[in-house]
């Protein structure tokens, strides 16, 4: 278990399937996080199986977000990590939605990055988050991440394209 | 067969195995391409059988190699993360041929790749990412209507250092305005 101020991240379990069901059906959530299709119990419970069911590895850690008071409050994870570039990308999801501006999702990020840098001796983290997910950047702007660009018109939802958020922070920075 | 100016697009083929196998395993060629290791032969066979076993399709398998008008086959190029939801990809090229180089093969071969992309694939966007340090490929794709959209710090380590990648990215709408929007077959023949 990584231990952050307000939340833990730990390993997924096959116990926590019928919550992620229901956040991963939820379009409030999932439409800061692309992909528009419902999805079945059973496809998210492969889905969670393939995970939940081997040590994770440096190339894709995914973690269970629960308050101190033991709540599963959603999910964040660091993919495709490269050995020699010492880089990796970060998503995250609060799937309870009574979590969300509470600082909760902040805490998740910066703990993240803590241990991509202390534990997994990273360089560089990047994310991409949609341009109208203003409350999104604004915290990953607090845990010190920079926008380097923008992909213009690189999503298309809800009837019109959008541009995708490029954002990274390095090791040097977050030490200082 | 895809027409350009200088370059044909044909649907990779196992014969051109050799070819493909000496290109990556140049350290000249591959010095972009973020490859570092070496690729044995039986890899490479491997790799381009499973793209050569089945027509193209979007979302699968989009890989064109490059001949010039007089059947030399001088490199490749690909789309790779086909979404057609958000009607993007990401292309990837490579010259092999050093022979061809600096001459307008790529540029061509990158303008009929994207004509394409837009004519026939019904895509809205193309991306790529390049490395900071090769402007001779950052000049082509300015060429063809790419703008630099986002420079992504130290994303690479290559030869003793971090480096910096662009996001280059074109939309359909520049593509047309910049190299002209191909008419439909009615209006020409008016």
């Amino acid at each position: 278990m990584i231990e952050g101020k307000l939340v833990n991240l730990r390993a997924r379990e096959m116990t926590d399937v019928e919550r992620m069901t229901r956040w991963i059906n939820d379009r409030e959530v999932t439409r800061f996080m692309g992909g528009a299709y419902p999805w079945s119990s059973e496809a998210e419970e492969a889905f969670v199986r393939t995970t939940a069911s081997a040590p994770m590895t440096f190339g894709d850690l995914r973690f269970a977000i629960d308050t101190k008071d033991g709540v599963h409050i959603g999910g964040c994870g660091l993919h495709r990590a490269s050995p020699e570039n010492r880089d990796a990308e970060l998503g995250i999801m609060i799937g309870e939605k009574a979590y969300w501006s509470k600082g909760y999702g902040s805490d998740a990020v910066a703990t993240l990055v803590r241990f991509a840098f202390e534990e997994m001796n990273l360089n560089r983290v990047e994310l991409h988050v949609y341009d109208f997910n203003e409350r999104g950047q604004a915290a990953y702007r607090k845990c010190g991440f920079v926008e380097e660009g923008r992909m213009r018109q690189a999503h298309f939802s809800e009837g019109k394209y959008g541009d995708v958020v490029v954002m990274a922070v390095l090791r040097d920075e977050w030490v200082s | 067969m895809i027409e350009g100016k200088l370059v044909n697009l044909r649907a990779g083929e196992m014969a051109d195995l050799d070819r493909n196998f000496r290109w990556m395993n140049d350290r000249e060629v591959t010095e972009h391409l973020a490859m570092r290791y070496p690729i044995s032969l039986s890899a490479e066979e491997v790799w381009m059988r499973e793209g050569t076993a089945k027509p193209m399709a979007f979302g699968s398998h989009v890989f064109f190699a490059i001949d010039t008008k007089d059947g030399v086959h001088i490199g490749n190029i690909s789309f790779h993360a086909m979404s057609p939801e958000h009607r993007k990809a990401r292309l990837g090229v490579v010259i092999g041929d050093k022979g061809y180089w600096a001459k307008g093969y790529g540029t061509d071969a990158m303008l009929t790749f994207l004509r394409f992309a837009f004519d026939e694939m019904n895509f809205h966007r193309i991306d790529l990412t390049v490395d900071a340090d090769n402007p001779r490929a950052i000049a082509c794709y300015r060429k063809c209507g790419f703008v630099e959209e986002a420079r992504m710090r130290q994303t690479l380590f290559m030869r003793g250092a971090y480096k910096d990648q662009f996001v280059m990215g074109v939309l359909r709408d520049e593509f047309y305005s910049l190299h002209g929007a191909t008419q439909a077959r009615e209006e020409v023949a008016r």
